[in-house]
């Protein structure tokens, strides 16, 4: 057993933390506020030639695996990015997966040195308004019609659909009731989001605002087929091979923003004081905040098993499901801590941690529910019955 | 809402805790429960009138309700107290009283104890029935009754023989299965040659459970117009009951928990000093407070037969109950390795608060019949 960082992996750690730093709190805050998003950060990161570290040498990059790139992220968040910074690069890092993997010698010729390059955006069109977590029951439909399909629907909380220019999107080409079974008859497309026919709506929420989600009313999209990934009707097994490399990832980030509050966290219990002393001699503070680095550094050990054993294409899906719980929690656990400590500055937005704080809890829902992870470990690694 | 105890519940209470400190030292209730001898105290406690309270004035009982009960059994478990058979008796007696059986209800009053032959661990009106015959001859075995061993008879649940005797007597929406089904309580003496009963040993000294098995044991049927009603109103005072004493039991853990923290010193300063010690106590103390709101309101609700009183007992069961075995726990931590032994008197409230999660339903057992009385799907 060796629980070293390879040189790379290092390397990797040292170099983003460092391009990281060049975009501190402030300039997060103020992009969140803005709802604006982080065109300069977005951009250095890919003149670094971050952006490809997934994606194979032929197309542009540089065909590291899944470690590396919760590595990538994980210090992207722990930089104070949090998700605001971690969302605007998460897809073109692995959403492309499927078309790696599926897409045609053409589209991938076409699409991946753009996405590494940072030139082209592109978002993840899976979730409807009519289905959640039960993908199959998606309606988006892609109707065939000579070359071209014509695509009509809905979807809703697409990240940064407002920023891409493309869209990996999924539909039905046979309709629920006619497919042989629930998980066919779905089929990948990698769209043009042409806004003539996707009207693209921000949804209000509660933070990550410096990234849009997204309601999309698509009307008659035309998409040719040279645009499907793989073959019709396949849609649904080419997303299943990317759902553990997205939990690691959220897992990575959910980490990342644990240790960012847990650090401002030290830093103001060390330095407030109250009563005559720091208030990090508090036992009351000190302690969830010991506490909370604990859950963290156990957190982390899960994630990196997961992401070892996806790198060593050895089944990985319930460390990947543990991962992401338990990098949810305790990420926003210590970032609930982080804002206690912080008393009632903690509620102002210049120490950062509120925002910290609305972020973490964010992967607490997404990429699925923490209740979504105990229905798959119950199910699939206990043996138990399908709870719902 | 303007809630308290009357002055004369106070004065009860308040004379209780006197007669036990008096009574029932803590070397005093641990020789008892060395020696798995309940039968001292109990015939103490029905000496000195004690076992009457909670019994109609009719019957020759002392009067007071529910209230008065929840009290008794707050201050029996502050005492470590061997309880079992009072609790069982006072919730066995509503039926024999209704039923008119005056003479039992004076033997009661003389300290001898009656029980619901139902399970230790069941929710008193989810119990397995046992069958009986056209004879009234009642067969069948019931595991862990409480005070078993020492009842002098039981009230048995029964269905008709040849009825599937697992059926609860609820149905799945909580309401009363219908009375014509034969569902009855009957009355059995315990002393009979057709009755055996083999003692358990439980990790809490201060109850006791057995094992009874009826081979064609005689029993009287108990003249009931809603038997259902009277077992699901057991169920309820069961539930006040058992948080009650697990309140008590919460009280006294956080008295020695904090005189511990203020007498035991570590680097120069009393334990006590510490943040984290001290939390802990406030949060003990949090939840003692809480379970006493809830435990006498919910007894005052039971006893004026609220339409809610049975979601007020099942709160408090599931609540309290849960909560005093995490006081269990912190009590224990903050006592450190003192608490795990024999000699230190904590254990001796630790068992008592893990058995009162466990008695006459666990928490979630209770928390289904609250959420079954709830608007959900």
């Amino acid at each position: 057993m060796d629980f070293e960082l390879s040189e790379d992996q290092e390397t990797i750690r040292e170099a983003v933390r460092e391009l990281a730093a060049n975009f501190d709190d402030q300039y997060w805050m103020e992009k969140d506020q803005a709802h604006e998003f982080p065109a300069e950060f977005y951009r250095a990161f890919a003149d670094a030639g971050w952006l490809g570290i997934t994606t194979p040498e032929e197309y542009g990059g540089h065909g590291f695996g899944i470690t590396e790139a919760s590595l990538l992220l994980e210090e992207v968040a722990a930089s104070g990015a949090g998700m605001n910074g971690a969302s605007s690069m998460h897809l073109s890092i692995f959403g492309m997966h499927p078309v790696i993997v599926h897409g045609s010698e053409e589209l991938k010729r076409e699409n991946l040195p753009r996405i590494v390059s940072g030139d082209l955006h592109v978002c993840f069109g899976v979730t409807e308004p009519g289905a959640g977590l039960d993908t199959t029951r998606i309606t988006t439909f892609a109707r065939r019609d000579g070359e071209d399909y014509v695509v009509s629907g809905r979807k809703v909380w697409i990240s940064k659909a407002l920023e891409s220019e493309k869209i990996l999107l999924l539909t039905r080409t046979t309709k629920f009731e006619d497919a042989p079974k629930k998980t066919a008859g779905l089929t990948l497309f990698l769209a043009d989001l042409d806004r003539d026919h996707v009207d693209i709506r921000p949804i209000a929420k509660m933070g990550r605002n410096a990234v849009s989600s997204n309601e999309l009313f698509i009307d008659d999209l035309r998409v040719p087929a040279a645009h499907r990934v793989g073959e019709e009707g396949m849609g649904f097994t080419y997303l299943l091979d990317g759902l553990n490399p997205e939990r690691m990832l959220v897992a990575a980030e959910a980490l990342g923003i644990g240790r960012a509050a847990l650090r401002r966290a030290v830093r103001y219990g060390n330095e407030r004081e109250v009563f005559g002393r720091p208030i990090g001699m508090n036992q009351g503070l000190q302690f969830p905040l010991a506490d909370s680095l604990a859950r963290l550094d156990a957190a982390e050990l899960v994630l990196r098993k997961a992401t070892w054993l996806y790198d060593h294409g050895k089944p990985c899906a319930r460390e990947a499901n543990t991962a992401k719980y338990l990098c949810a929690d305790a990420g926003f656990q210590a970032a609930d801590r982080a804002l206690q400590v912080h008393g009632g500055m903690g509620y102002a937005e210049e120490y950062h941690v509120a925002r910290y704080f609305r972020e973490a809890r964010l992967t607490r829902i997404a990429p699925l529910s923490q209740e979504m992870v105990l229905n798959y470990l119950g199910e699939h690694v206990l043996r138990l019955p399908r709870s719902y | 809402m303007d809630w308290n105890l009357s002055p004369e519940q106070d004065a009860y209470q308040e004379a209780l805790h006197d007669w036990l400190s008096d009574v029932a030292p803590q070397d005093t209730v641990r020789r008892w429960l060395d020696a798995g001898d309940a039968a001292a105290f109990e015939k103490l406690f029905a000496d000195g009138g004690w076992a009457g309270v909670g019994l109609p004035e009719e019957l020759g009982g002392q009067g007071g309700g529910l209230v008065e009960l929840a009290l008794t059994a707050e201050e029996l478990a502050r005492a470590a107290a061997p309880s079992a058979g009072w609790l069982a008796t006072v919730l066995a007696v509503p039926a024999l009283a209704l039923a008119g059986h005056r003479d039992i209800a004076e033997l009661t009053l003389a300290g001898e104890t009656a029980a619901y032959l139902v399970p230790a661990e069941s929710v008193p009106d989810e119990a397995p029935r046992l069958s009986v015959d056209e004879a009234g001859a009642i067969s069948g075995s019931v595991p862990r009754v409480l005070a078993g061993g020492t009842a002098a008879r039981f009230v048995v649940p029964t269905v008709p023989a040849g009825t599937r005797e697992s059926m609860p007597s609820r149905t799945a929406e909580g309401a009363p299965r219908a009375a014509v089904d034969g569902r009855e309580l009957r009355l059995v003496e315990a002393g009979v040659p057709e009755i055996t009963r083999t003692s358990r040993k439980l990790l809490d000294r201060s109850r006791s459970v057995a094992d009874v098995s009826l081979d064609r044991a005689p029993s009287r049927r108990l003249e009931l117009a809603d038997p259902a009603e009277v077992l699901r109103q057991a169920a309820a005072r069961a539930a006040v009951l058992v948080a009650a004493d697990s309140l008590g039991a919460s009280g006294r853990m956080l008295d020695l928990a904090v005189a511990y923290s203020k007498q035991r010193r570590q680097f120069g300063v009393p334990i006590g000093s510490f943040q984290a010690v001290k939390h802990a106590a406030a949060m003990i103390l949090v939840g003692v407070e809480a379970a006493r709101s809830a435990v006498y309101f919910a007894a005052t609700s039971v006893d004026a037969g609220d339409p809610e009183a049975l979601l007020h007992a099942a709160a408090v069961k599931a609540q309290v109950t849960a909560e005093g075995s995490r006081t269990a726990e912190s009590a224990l931590t903050l006592h450190g390795a003192i608490g795990y032994t024999w000699e230190y008197d904590l254990q001796l409230f630790y068992k008592r608060a893990r058995l009162d999660e466990k008695l006459l339903g666990t928490p979630a057992q209770w928390n289904e019949r609250i959420g079954d009385g709830l608007p959900l799907v």
